[in-house]
């Protein structure tokens, strides 16, 4: 970020959301053993998935736009959560964390658990306060109700949802009524707009992509955080020289290689993402400024495999046809993730 | 070793066209593998839209696959080569030329053997020494060998190659015993020649020429000859034949077994008694059943070529395709085709 950037902030174009553990960081909560083990944790101990620094940076990189990250990590935990992207290098602007004590001392058990009455509230209360044209990119994973909550909020915002379907869903997700009343009352508040371009889903449980084909072609679960820069590219957020910066952070830190990363770039083509031009994109880059690129060994290799896996896969596919997204057959994706009726898995 | 050697996995590549399950249980059992061991890649070959309608139901890491768009299929009962030369873009071609010119490291197939075969021979080259190939199985015996207590032993040819000349006999013993050295972890696996006798001057001159040969071969246990009888009773770790031989034989012990099924199927329904006791038999049954399961060991080898074909059962669900796959890259990582080839008398 340019140092008049920070004196005095432009108005920010783009706002992207991003959600910490699973998402940003890899964590484990699924036994009591690990769940403690996780809050003991110091910063340095903490692991981002792979990918993930190296992607806000570049987002961040162009200076009008804000990070907003919103967690189901507990408040006490704020300093340490800091201290890590502090060291990963991740400037952000909104660093919103759950106050499950408050909900403990009032007796509000079902608010522990839940998701939907804790994130949508907060995603509309940052909407409210931000430009009516700033654009979104919402980053999630798919162990809580990531896909949901954020499908929901965009279309509250676009109006593309009405009061009743999202009191119903709100009353699903066993949001307590004054909470649910106000949720309506900040949604009022926020002009109408269509600003998520895209929701990523970050796949830490594996879930097979289908599974989210109901939400439509704005969310895009992920394997890695390189398919995430790619459909970026391919969106006009980052350009190709980015994305290569990714893609050699991958490599360096995490031991991706030219199989793990042609591989991840044919699943988006065979799921239908318009990402055709990219490999051709990041081929040209290399012949540019970032030539110096080419002298991380695996790199060329990388840009020549990408070609190959693409046309091996002969004639494009068609496109499913995109649908309004139907709530309230989903209403199950909106309970906590122990909860009974919970499907998704 | 460069560094993207190093870092490279190993590939294997899955005619998922292949089998009587179709798409859907190979894409599975590849899927598992990657799964199961990251340091393996599938490449999954065959029609792209049945792969990605089957890649859509099944937990998947789409780092660890990748997809070879191949349209056109050999079915089971269709004459190899006269599919192969109609269809040179089908996926067992496809897959074995994709391994020749490195996409991958062995192949996975539970179609047509024949058509595997032949696709092997056109798109692979005999390791130097070798000059036929063998299709290899396993069969389950009564005694159990090498550090898994490996019930099955190893037996070659059973149809690649009708008429073995001595000197393929020595190959298939060497390549068997390599096999089962690095799969069976045998490591030193007894090798012996099926014959009509145990006498080393019994059987065709081929079969007694070979034991001529077998027998001064160093680092070889061979124990000489072995009957039709010494198969089932696990006297040998590897039985070594020609195709014609080591097909008609197979196919008997599979009567034998199909035959013992009905046997008892037909004692259920005679008598009480007789049902009581298969009753009081079934966990004992079950037991044996578990031992001899041929799904754990997945696929049997074509052996002689320079890259590896393991072909699975037609009846193959995903866990024998996993394991199939875990058996090639086994012997990928072991560098199988190389230890053969050090095996093999100069």
């Amino acid at each position: 970020m340019s140092l008049t950037d920070r004196i005095d902030p432009r108005p920010p174009k783009k706002i992207y959301r991003w959600d910490l553990d699973k998402t940003y960081l890899q964590t484990e909560f699924d036994t009591l053993r690990q769940l403690v083990r996780t809050a003991m944790q110091k910063a340095h101990e903490k692991k981002a998935v792979p990918g993930a620094a190296a992607l806000i940076r570049e987002l961040r990189a162009s200076g009008d736009s804000r990070l907003c990250i919103v967690s189901g990590s507990p408040t006490q935990m704020r300093a340490v959560l800091a201290e890590k992207l502090k060291l990963d290098g991740v400037e952000f602007d909104e660093l919103v964390l759950k106050d499950n004590l408050k909900n403990l001392v009032r007796g509000r058990f079902k608010a522990l658990r839940g998701q939907v009455g804790y994130k949508l509230p907060v995603l509309l209360r940052s909407r409210a306060l931000a430009p009516a044209d700033a654009e979104e990119v919402l980053f999630g994973d798919d162990a809580e109700a990531d896909a949901f909550i954020y499908s929901l909020y965009a279309d509250m915002v676009a109006r593309r949802v009405s009061e009743p379907v999202v009191h119903q869903v709100l009353q699903a997700a066993e949001v307590y009524e004054d909470d649910i009343t106000q949720v309506m009352k900040v949604w009022e508040s926020i002009p109408q707009a269509d600003p998520v371009r895209r929701i990523f889903i970050n796949l830490d449980r594996l879930t097979t992509p289908a599974s989210f084909a109901h939400y439509g072609p704005r969310l895009v679960p992920i394997f890695n955080y390189f398919q995430a820069a790619l459909v970026l590219m391919a969106d006009g957020h980052l350009t190709a020289p980015q994305v290569l910066k990714v893609m050699v952070d991958m490599v360096q830190s995490a031991g991706h290689n030219l199989f793990t990363l042609s591989n991840s770039l044919q699943d988006l083509i065979r799921r239908g993402l318009p990402i055709a031009q990219v490999a051709q994109g990041l081929s040209e880059a290399l012949q540019g400024p970032q030539a110096m690129l080419q002298a991380v060994r695996p790199v060329p290799d990388i840009i020549a495999a990408f070609t190959k896996r693409a046309a091996s896969l002969g004639a494009p596919v068609t496109s499913a046809l995109v649908k309004d997204i139907d709530y309230l057959s989903m209403l199950d994706h909106a309970r906590p993730r122990t909860h009974k009726k919970r499907r998704i898995e | 070793m460069s560094e993207q050697q190093q870092q490279r996995p190993v590939t294997i590549a899955f005619d998922v066209m292949g089998g009587d399950h179709g798409p859907l249980e190979v894409v599975k059992g590849a899927a598992q593998l990657t799964l199961d061991t990251p340091n393996v890649h599938g490449l999954l070959v065959g029609d792209r839209a049945l792969i990605d309608q089957a890649l859509s139901q099944v937990k998947h890491s789409a780092e660890r696959l990748s997809v070879h768009h191949a349209p056109d299929f050999v079915s089971m009962h269709e004459k190899p080569a006269a599919a192969l030369d109609a269809r040179p873009r089908c996926s067992v071609l496809v897959a074995a030329e994709l391994i020749r010119d490195g996409e991958a490291d062995a192949m996975v197939s539970a179609g047509n053997t024949g058509a595997g075969v032949l696709a092997c021979a056109r798109a692979f080259k005999l390791i130097p020494g070798v000059r036929r190939a063998a299709l290899a199985t396993v069969y389950p015996t009564a005694v159990s060998r090498g550090e898994k207590n490996d019930p099955f032993s190893l037996i070659l040819d059973v149809g690649a190659t009708v008429d073995a000349s001595a000197d393929d006999l020595v190959a298939f013993a060497v390549m068997g015993a390599a096999y089962a050295r690095i799969i069976s972890k045998n490591p030193d696996p007894s090798v012996a020649l099926l014959s009509n006798g145990t006498e080393a001057t019994k059987g065709p001159a081929r079969v007694v020429e070979a034991n001529q040969k077998l027998s001064v071969i160093k680092g070889l246990r061979f124990i000489g000859n072995v009957e039709g009888v010494d198969i089932p009773k696990g006297t040998a770790d590897v039985v070594v034949c020609d195709g014609f031989v080591g097909n008609v034989c197979l196919k008997m012990l599979e009567g034998v077994s199909e035959t013992v099924i009905e046997l008892a199927r037909y004692a259920y329904k005679e008598k009480l008694l007789w049902r009581a006791g298969l009753a009081m038999l079934s966990s004992g049954i079950e037991r044996i059943k578990e031992v001899t399961d041929w799904e754990q060991y997945g696929g049997a080898p074509i052996l002689g070529f320079d890259k590896l074909f393991i072909k699975a059962h037609g009846r193959s669900k995903a866990r024998a395709i996993t394991n199939a796959g875990k058996v090639a890259a086994k012997a990928v990582k072991s560098d199988l085709v190389k230890v053969i080839q050090d095996a093999l008398p100069r």
